[in-house]
């Protein structure tokens, strides 16, 4: 196991993307010092920034990262195997392109954290930040494939953009404009959601178990379930309404609300 | 000596009127016809201020000192190349030949470039890239557009020249002006009023009636189904715009989003679950709708209320997305209201130079993108930058008041023609020309179209373009880069011998 704590206070951002366990395999510890980094423009090796230590009794996880590391980039960018536990907060792009392997965040996390992530899981033990699970702008094949990213406090805006697969799990409440575009996938919120949850939305499902703000215009009341299949794991008990859309992208996405906690929405039940 | 010049382009906002007739006498302009009172405040007297700056300052014991241009330009760039992630912001104001320098600059540096548009237009450059975008040039629009559309804008106050020139006050080849029946309608309103107040008098006890709680909108017009041009405003607040529109839809704030969706629905056929969208019943959408469907031409204009409101880039791409499905039964096209004159200039000079329109990142060597991460504001408010060269922009007067704490614990070079809230906190403050009247360039219009600026009168001595200044800083930042990396003194001197 390699241990690495920052050796002062950051002031400008670190683009570290080596920080992966895919790198660190077969490298010695001198070899893991030298690895580039950037602090703003200038370039600097591990070393520079941090304090490296290997612990060659412990197996996983493969790297410990301990401290604050929100102005850290790009942690685990592209990862196929291994575990990365970050104890303290994480900056970012952590663990964009993750294509394998685990990441633990025992702390917040930054924007676009997993995005266009296509396999493996990514556990936050804080809250994260917009556009967690989204892809990089303008580009809407990148969306989030597959894996699983669960987080225990609240997300940001624009939480699972053009998610195309892959689960999402939030314990907290989410921002605006989750899973806007998404054509397939699943997205659970134990709380509340704020309006404009999966416009642009062509399939997937959003299920939400506390309040959703407004349900947007575009979607219809398609009918009540009495529960929803969340993965293999967890069935949600319901009653559900369940909204269809976007209707104005032709779109069969739904959004599960659940009955108790949305009681505004009886207006729709006249149209079942 | 008395000078008439003609056909001068007005630096102001993203309209950039180029039918300006401007009166020199003894290198002052003394008077200008067919400009707006905006375009009159700044180039008949706002550009001779006493607040210009005329000399180079830096701060000294915490005092702003003159000094010599070499000095300044030295300072600059050594707080530039020492600091390990600067940050290049403004250029809206600036011609385009600076904003191409600003970006070689930005490259030498490693370090964050971004405009002003990342306060106001920038939402909708995002959201071109997400869906594209149906659009026209303003000369199009003019001779063509029956049906126009104003959302979140109001162009009587900021773009004052706009629906004259541009759109429903305009003969157009195929369309005629609507000017004369709207001072028809401004009579029937000011006969009205005097009846009313007739009536009032001949009232021992005059009640008024009672003022609405919430937004009422009005029931759309019989004119919204007549032929020839008509406008239709969709704001929060009736603005002046509003005012001289056919229709006017007064909207929930922050609701534009579901009202768009809405449409979107009725454009396409659909039916909704809901009788009401942002305030805005849904039958009225419905007539509106009609309106659009059965216009030969229409335009969207949206400005800052959209790009700044709830929702920002999401707002311009489901209005594009309309847009693109009202094509589907008519012609439709749809454009920004930018405001700096050349703030489009300093998307379409970024973007050809990099790829990218702004929130720029230099510091791995080649240019990244991500509006979040690498604009002004955000870096400001994370505290990521640890130096700020401000150029033709004032984020002092408009930024939040977290960024510019954070901006102010780090060295800060200005370069303003003026005393501005920015220029006051810089610890190197430039002088500069007023791009557009004491310095020529090329700006683009709004609808990206270029147009040269004129120089109508010769800026005060010893005060430099931002250009030239732009370049003076790159030539010193190489310098001293050169002496930093190379020790031999005569090298560096042969460097120092080549500058321009
Ligand atoms: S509308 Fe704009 S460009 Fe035209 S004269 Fe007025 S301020 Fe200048």
């Amino acid at each position: 196991m390699i241990t690495i704590t920052p050796k002062r206070k950051f002031d400008v951002p670190i683009q570290a993307a080596c920080i992966n366990v895919d790198i660190f395999t077969g490298k010695t510890l001198e070899d893991i010092k030298k690895l580039a980094i950037t602090e703003g423009k200038e370039n600097l090796t591990l070393n520079d920034a941090f304090n490296i230590t290997e612990d060659k009794t412990v197996e996983t996880p493969n790297i410990t990262l301990i401290g604050d590391f929100s102005k850290v980039k790009r942690i685990g960018q592209g990862m196929k195997t291994g575990e990365i536990i970050i104890n303290g907060n994480a900056g970012m792009h952590t663990g964009e392109k993750l294509a394998g392997g685990k990441i633990v965040v025992n702390g917040n996390s930054d924007g676009w954290t997993g995005s266009e992530m296509k396999k493996g899981l990514i556990e936050i033990h804080g809250d994260a930040g917009d556009y967690t699970a989204s892809p990089f702008r303008g580009t809407d094949t990148g969306g989030m494939k597959g894996g699983i990213i669960i987080v225990d406090g609240n997300v940001g805006s624009n939480v699972g953009c053009y998610l195309r697969g892959g689960t999402i799990k939030i314990k907290g409440s989410a921002g605006r404009f989750l899973g806007h575009h998404m054509s397939d996938g699943t997205i659970y919120i134990e709380k509340n959601c704020a309006s404009r949850a999966g416009t642009f939305m062509t399939g997937g499902k959003i299920i939400i178990n506390g309040t959703i703000e407004l349900v947007m215009p575009t979607f219809t009341i398609d009918s009540i379930k009495p529960k929803v299949k969340v993965d293999a794991t967890l069935n949600a008990p319901g009653p559900f309404y369940v909204f269809l859309g976007d209707i104005a992208e032709h779109g069969t996405g739904k959004i599960f609300a659940l009955k108790t906690t949305n009681p505004a929405l009886s207006t729709y039940e006249k149209y079942l | 000596m008395t000078e008439i010049i003609k056909s001068v382009v007005c630096p102001i906002c993203g309209c950039l009127c180029d039918d300006l007739e401007v009166t020199v006498e003894n290198n002052e302009i003394v008077k200008m016809k067919n400009g707006c009172a905006v375009c009159e405040a700044k180039m008949v007297h706002g550009y001779k201020s006493d607040e210009r700056i005329l000399e180079p300052h830096i701060r000294k014991n915490g005092k702003l000192v003159p000094v010599s241009m070499d000095e300044a330009i030295y300072k600059a760039a050594q707080i530039l190349t020492d600091a390990k992630y600067p940050l290049l912001f403004g250029w809206t104001s600036s011609a385009s030949e600076t904003q191409h320098v600003g970006v070689e600059l930005a490259e030498e540096l490693g370090c964050a470039l971004d405009n002003c548009c990342s306060v106001c237009h920038g939402p909708s450059v995002m959201a071109i890239q997400e869906i594209g975008i149906p659009t026209a040039t303003l000369g199009q629009i003019r001779h063509r557009a029956d049906l126009l559309v104003y959302w979140a804008c109001d162009p009587w106050s900021a773009h004052p020249r706009h629906v004259e020139r541009y759109t429903a006050f305009t003969d157009g080849r195929f369309e005629k002006s609507e000017f004369k029946e709207y001072v028809q309608k401004l009579k029937g309103k000011a006969s009205k009023k005097k009846v009313e107040a007739a009536i009032r008098r001949t009232q021992v006890r005059y009640q008024p009636p009672p003022r609405p709680q919430t937004a009422i909108v009005e029931a759309p017009p019989p004119t919204l189904a007549k032929t020839g041009r008509k406008m239709i405003v969709f704001d929060v607040k009736k603005t002046m715009t509003a005012e001289v529109a056919d229709y006017f839809v007064q909207v929930e704030p922050n609701s534009d989003y579901e009202i768009f969706g809405a449409m979107r629905c009725l454009v396409n056929d659909q039916e909704i679950d809901v009788d009401k969208v942002g305030g805005v019943p849904v039958e009225y959408l419905k007539e509106i709708v009609d309106a659009m469907v059965n216009a030969d031409f229409g335009a969207i204009f949206f400005g800052l209320g959209l790009t700044q409101s709830v929702g920002r880039f999401r707002n311009i791409e489901i209005a594009i997305a309309m847009t693109r499905d009202l094509n589907r039964k008519t012609k439709f096209v749809i454009s920004p209201m930018r405001g700096h004159f050349n703030v489009t200039g300093a998307n379409t000079v970024f973007a050809w130079q990099t790829g990218y329109p702004f929130a720029l990142d230099f510091s791995q060597g080649y240019p990244q993108y991500n509006p979040g991460e690498f604009t002004a504001n955000d870096l400001l408010r994370r505290g990521d930058n640890d130096a700020t060269l401000v150029i033709s922009a004032d984020p002092g007067a408009h930024f939040p008041k977290s960024s510019i704490q954070n901006m102010m614990k780090h060295p800060l070079i200005t370069i303003n023609p003026d005393w501005n809230a920015i220029s006051r906190l810089g610890d190197v403050v430039f002088p500069a020309q007023w791009c557009g009247i004491e310095q020529a360039g090329t700006a683009y219009r709004m609808d990206s179209v270029a147009i040269s600026l004129k120089k109508v009168v010769e800026a005060p001595k010893g005060v430099p373009s931002d250009e030239e200044i732009i370049k003076r800083i790159l030539n010193k930042v190489r310098v001293i880069k050169a002496q930093k990396t190379r020790k031999d003194v005569t090298e560096t001197k042969n460097v120092e011998n080549k500058k321009i």
